[in-house]
């Protein structure tokens, strides 16, 4: 019956001279929309860049294993072949004590002076062992059984504190998701309302000409549609920018943070940012049009 | 076309605006009503427009009863009707010919046949200069005949005009009231509220009824 594709042209010049009619709070509302929803794709893009990096820290878990200074080079092989044939231990390597003693050097850099004071190496010769972080328990008893084993440092604090950081980073994302869609919500609705204040007097002409509910509201909703959109986008545009920032300033002196490819995160911000204004606008305008027609 | 039996109207402030109206309207009919102001005029009018509810009584407008209809069978019954309301109602800041169109757009019309209804009823009113002129320049008797063509674009079954020679001159009066007059036909019925009685009392082809104080009075022609 309510013939939409005769009317698009009327629908979307409805819908722009409704958001004309009050451009000036127009463009503040399509601001604070911006804002509330760049605050939302800031928390929820540090929120997924330290999970990428904590998932990343942790696949690559690893702890050392000190033996015992009376083994014979033979008998270290030996060892190392065991320890490689436990489950859950992905690959061993042997770092003699000078090799630890260069890659200290390496981390320290300019610092590495330090090292100088010490009359003798203070490094000795260990085996890295990688292993699957998941079977961490398992393999530190398994190892701990082997002979000439003298010490093993696992980073076990290190990597729970990790997995507690982004247990809370996920809480706060998730109560930041919903305080900013609830905000996002209110302000839409208010301003489809506020809309439908200024032009009720049109409203009930055409419900006086007998004009279907659907037909006077297409233009409202179009119009939160593009309030929220365009919210939406200028979102898009500050956070590409802020990350653009952040990534020049991130690359060079932190370069041990494992930083996820710049493209990726953006089109996860397109993709995440640009439904979500789809539905606050649809969601706002639904409400807004609800109490309007309440009151 | 309208049925009234015995309909009263008390609104929620408690003002009794009318008791036992008895009407009846037929295909083809002139029906003025006339009466001082504050009789009762705009009421019964807002009645047959399903603005307002009877209080009590029988009301019955192109075959629907008034009393509990809404939602979209108010909405069928409404596009059935052609409005000029007292304060005509135009949409501000859009031209005649969107106004007009503005009341055709939800019905089942070909966007072609949409423009034509528009155009044609534009021109009927003796707006075809005006066509895209903002109504909000327009003067009064421009402005009321933008609402006649929004009103009868649709080809309604039933036109309501309430107090349409307003404030016009008596030349422009008559003009108004001949062009509404000229929409009646087989399956049409105008009906038209005035206090210009003096314009109307030779139209001996159409019908008066007069209301006082919320009561239909006898007249001397044309009974209720
Ligand atoms: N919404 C309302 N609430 C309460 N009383 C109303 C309302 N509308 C009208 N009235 C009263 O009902 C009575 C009839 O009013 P109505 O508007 O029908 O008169 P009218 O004949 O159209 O007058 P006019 O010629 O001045 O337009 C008046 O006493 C008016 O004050
Ligand atoms: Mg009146």
């Amino acid at each position: 019956m309510l013939n939409i594709k005769n009317n698009i042209g009327y629908f979307s010049k409805e819908a722009k001279t409704i958001l004309k009619l009050n451009l000036a709070s127009n463009l503040l509302s399509i601001f604070s929309v911006g804002l509330i929803l760049f605050i939302l794709i800031l928390v929820a893009t540090g929120w997924f860049i330290s999970n990428e990096a904590i998932m990343k820290i942790q696949s690559e878990a690893e702890i050392s294993l000190y033996y015992s200074e009376e083994l014979k080079a033979a008998e270290v092989t030996v060892l190392a072949e065991k320890v490689k044939a436990t489950d859950g231990v992905e690959s061993t390597q042997l770092v003699t004590a000078e090799e630890a003693y260069s890659q200290m050097v390496e981390i320290l850099g300019m610092d590495a002076e330090v090292l100088r004071h010490f009359e003798d190496n203070p490094f000795s010769s260990y085996i890295e062992v990688k292993i699957d972080i998941k079977e961490i328990d398992n393999v530190l008893q398994q190892l701990n059984t082997l002979v000439g084993v003298d010490y093993i440092r696992d980073n076990r604090e290190v990597l729970q504190s990790l997995m507690d950081i982004e247990k809370a980073l996920r809480l706060i994302s998730y109560m930041v998701f919903i305080a900013v869609g609830i905000a996002t919500l209110v302000i839409v609705t208010h301003l489809i309302r506020s809309g439908i204040y200024n032009s009720r007097e049109e409203i009930i002409t055409l419900r006086l000409l007998g004009a279907p509910e659907s037909f006077i509201s297409i233009p409202f909703v179009l119009s939160g549609l593009l309030l929220a959109l365009g919210g939406g986008f200028l979102a898009i545009l500050l956070s590409t920018g802020v990350l653009r920032l952040i990534y020049g300033q991130m690359l060079g002196p932190l370069p041990f943070i494992p930083l996820p490819d710049q493209g990726r995160i953006i089109s996860k911000i397109v993709t995440l940012t640009i439904p979500l204004s789809i539905v606050l606008g649809v969601a706002g305008s639904y409400f807004g049009l609800k109490s309007a027609a309440e009151s | 076309m309208i049925e009234a039996r015995g309909i009263h109207l008390k609104y929620p402030d408690g003002t009794s605006a009318l008791k036992e109206i008895e009407i009846r309207v037929e295909a083809g009919d002139m029906l003025y009503l006339i009466g001082p102001s504050g009789s009762g005029k705009t009421s019964l009018l807002k009645l047959f427009m399903g603005m307002e509810v009877p209080t009590a009584g029988e009301l019955i407008i192109l075959g629907e009863s008034m009393s509990y209809i809404k939602g979209p069978q108010l909405q069928r019954l409404r596009r059935r009707i052609g409005p000029v309301f007292q304060e005509f109602r135009l949409i501000k800041g859009r031209t005649a010919l969107e106004n007009v169109m503005m009341g055709l757009r939800f019905l089942e019309l070909s966007s072609k046949e949409l423009k034509e209804q528009a155009v044609n009823s534009l021109e009927r009113v003796g707006l075809s200069h005006k066509l895209n002129a903002l109504v909000d320049n327009m003067s009064w008797g421009e402005g009321q005949r933008v609402s006649i063509a929004r009103a009868v674009a649709r080809r309604p079954a039933l036109i309501l005009a309430d107090e349409p020679t307003g404030n016009l001159d008596r030349e422009n009066a008559i003009k108004i009231l001949d062009l509404l007059d000229s929409f009646r036909d087989a399956s049409t019925a105008v009906v038209v509220t005035t206090h210009a009685t003096h314009l109307i009392e030779d139209r001996f082809d159409s019908r008066i009824v007069e209301i006082s104080n919320g009561r239909i009075m006898e007249r001397a022609w044309g009974e209720a």
